[in-house]
C-alpha cells in the first residue's frame, strides 16, 4: 500500500528513468576502464572480481550515492511543492509511514542500480578474465554487502530531505555530506562509519571481523536514523 | 528595465535562501581535513614544498568535486525560487526580454561561484595561520600567488557554469537537471588523463589545478594547459550554452 503510493507519486517526476540511466552510466565504467587499460589489470593479483572492484568501485559508489541523494531530495520535493504534504498529513496515515515508504522505494531503486552494475561486472569478468570456481558466491556476497552498506546513506539522505522545505538546502547539505564522506572514508574506521562513507566500502580484501563490524554498524545506523526521523517528525508536528 | 537593476532584483530573490551558508560550510569542510592531516605535507614524495602542497591539495578537492557540485546546487536554487509559486509567470509578464533575464541569472551564478572561491581563499589563510602555529613551519604563501591559482580555477570554470546553467534551464524536470549535473562531475577524473580533456568543460577546473600541481612538484609530470585547442573550444561551448539557455528560458511556461 505505502510503496504503491510512493511509486505513483514518483511516476511522472523522472525518478525511475534517472536511476536506470545512472545505473547504466555506472555500469559502463568497469567495461570501458577494462577495455582501454586491460593490460594494467590482467596481471594483478587477486580474483578478477576483486580487481574490478578495486579499480572502479570508488567512482561507481560515488555515482550511486549521488543518485540516492538526488532521489531522496526529489521525493520530498514532490511533497513540499504546492503543499501536498499538508494533504498527506490530513490523511489517516502516520507521517512516519511515508518516510518508510520512501525508504523502501529508494532501497528498491538501489537494488535495481546495483543489479545493472553487477551485470556489467559479470560481463567484464567473463569477457576479460573468464569465470572461475566460486565466482557466483563471491559475487553474491559482494552484492549483499554493498547493498546493506548503502542503506544507512539512504536513511540519512531522506532524513535530511524531509527536514527542509527548500530542495536546494536539502541537496546542498546532502552534497556536502557526500563530499565529507569522500574525504574521510579512508582515514580511520570510526570515520568510515559515517553513513555516506559506507557505500564506498568493498567486500573483498577486508578482514572478516571488519566486515561483521561494518554490517553491525549498518544495522545500527538504520535503526538510529529511523528513530531520529520519528522523533523529528513528532517534534515538528507539535510546533506546527 | 536596465540590466543592472535586473541583476539587483535577482540578488534580492536569493537573499533569504541561505545559499551563502551552504557554500561557506562546503569550504570549511574542504579545509578541515587539510588541517587535521597537516603532517602529510612533509611526507610528499613528488618534490613539492609543504606550503605549496597544502594549498594544492585543497584546491584539488575543490576543483574535482565540491566546487562543481555546489554550483549544481546553485543552479537549482536559481530555478526553484522562480518556479515555486509560479514566480516565473510574473517575471514573464513584465516587459523584459527573457534572454536578459536568463543572462542576469547567469551573472548571479557567476557571482555565487566567485564568492565561494573568495571564501575558499579566506579559509585557506585562516587554516594556513593555524597550521603554521601548530607545526612551527611557515605555511603562508604570497597572496599574489594564491590569487593567481584560484583565479585560474575560476576562469576555467566559466564554461562549466554555462553548461550547468543550460542544463537547468532547458531540462524542466528538476531531478534530470540535478542528476545529469552531478553525474557529469564524476568522469572528470578520467577525462583529465585523456588527450581530449578540452572537450569536457566539467573537468576544466580540476585539470587546471592538476596541471599546476605538476608544475609545482618537481618529480611529477601532468599534462600542461595548451591554450590553442582549449581556448576556442571553451569559448564556443560557453557561447553556445548561453545562447541555448537564452532561447529556452521560460519556454515551458510560455507554452
Amino acid at each position: 500500500m505505502i510503496l504503491s503510493q510512493e511509486v505513483k507519486k514518483a511516476k511522472r517526476t523522472g525518478f525511475i528513468p534517472t536511476f536506470l540511466v545512472g545505473g547504466l552510466l555506472a555500469a559502463i565504467l568497469p567495461v570501458l576502464n577494462t577495455a582501454v587499460r586491460s593490460e594494467n589489470y590482467l596481471g594483478l593479483p587477486g580474483t578478477p572480481l576483486q580487481i574490478l572492484f578495486d579499480a572502479n568501485w570508488s567512482m561507481m559508489a560515488l555515482l550511486n550515492i549521488l543518485l540516492i541523494v538526488g532521489g531522496a531530495c526529489l521525493m520530498y520535493y514532490t511533497e513540499y511543492a504546492d503543499n501536498a504534504i499538508q494533504k498527506m498529513k490530513s490523511l489517516p496515515i502516520k507521517e512516519g509511514m511515508m518516510f518508510v515508504g520512501k525508504a523502501v522505494l529508494l532501497s528498491t531503486m538501489y537494488v535495481i542500480v546495483l543489479t545493472i552494475e553487477t551485470l556489467s561486472f559479470i560481463f567484464s569478468s567473463y569477457h576479460w578474465f573468464g569465470l572461475y570456481n566460486g565466482f557466483w558466491l563471491e559475487l553474491g556476497k559482494n552484492f549483499g554487502y554493498v547493498f546493506l552498506l548503502g542503506l544507512p546513506s539512504i536513511m540519512l539522505s531522506l532524513l535530511i530531505a524531509s527536514a527542509f522545505k527548500n530542495m536546494w538546502i536539502a541537496l546542498g547539505i546532502n552534497v556536502i555530506g557526500v563530499f565529507m564522506a569522500m574525504m574521510i572514508y579512508n582515514m580511520s574506521f570510526i570515520l568510515s562509519l559515517f553513513p555516506f562513507a559506507m557505500p564506498f566500502r568493498i567486500f573483498g580484501g577486508t578482514d572478516p571481523n571488519r566486515v561483521l563490524q561494518f554490517i553491525g554498524a549498518a544495522f545500527i545506523g538504520i535503526i538510529v536514523i529511523g528513530i531520529l526521523e520519528f522523533i523529528f517528525l513528532k517534534v515538528r508536528r507539535s510546533f506546527e | 528595465m536596465s540590466f543592472i537593476s535586473l541583476i539587483d532584483i535577482e540578488f534580492k530573490k536569493i537573499k533569504r535562501s541561505k545559499i551563502w551558508l551552504i557554500l561557506l560550510i562546503a569550504m570549511i569542510i574542504l579545509w578541515l581535513p587539510s588541517i587535521l592531516n597537516v603532517d602529510l605535507n612533509f611526507k610528499m614524495q613528488v618534490g613539492i614544498s609543504p606550503e605549496n602542497n597544502f594549498l594544492i591539495q585543497g584546491l584539488l578537492g575543490m576543483g574535482w568535486f565540491i566546487y562543481p557540485a555546489s554550483m549544481v546546487v546553485g543552479t537549482l536554487l536559481l530555478n526553484q525560487t522562480e518556479r515555486s509559486n509560479n514566480g516565473i509567470l510574473k517575471m514573464l509578464a513584465l516587459p523584459v526580454s527573457t534572454a536578459k533575464l536568463s543572462i542576469a541569472k547567469f551573472v548571479v551564478l557567476l557571482t555565487l561561484a566567485a564568492s565561494q572561491i573568495v571564501m575558499a581563499v579566506v579559509i585557506y589563510y585562516a587554516s594556513a595561520i593555524l597550521v603554521s602555529r601548530i607545526e612551527d613551519y611557515n605555511f603562508m604563501l604570497s597572496p599574489l600567488f594564491v590569487l593567481k591559482e584560484v583565479g585560474l580555477v575560476y576562469l576555467s570554470s566559466i564554461p562549466m557554469l554555462a553548461v550547468f546553467w543550460m542544463l537547468s534551464v532547458s531540462i524542466q524536470i528538476p531531478i534530470f537537471a540535478i542528476g545529469i549535473g552531478l553525474a557529469s562531475i564524476v568522469p572528470s577524473v578520467l577525462m583529465i588523463n585523456t588527450k581530449i580533456w578540452f572537450l569536457y568543460p566539467m573537468c576544466y577546473p580540476f585539470f587546471v589545478v592538476t596541471s599546476e600541481y605538476g608544475k609545482l612538484a618537481t618529480n611529477l609530470t601532468t599534462q600542461e594547459v595548451t591554450l590553442i585547442p582549449w581556448l576556442p573550444i571553451a569559448l564556443t561551448i560557453t557561447i553556445l550554452c548561453l545562447v541555448i539557455s537564452c532561447i529556452r528560458f521560460g519556454k515551458a511556461e510560455r507554452g
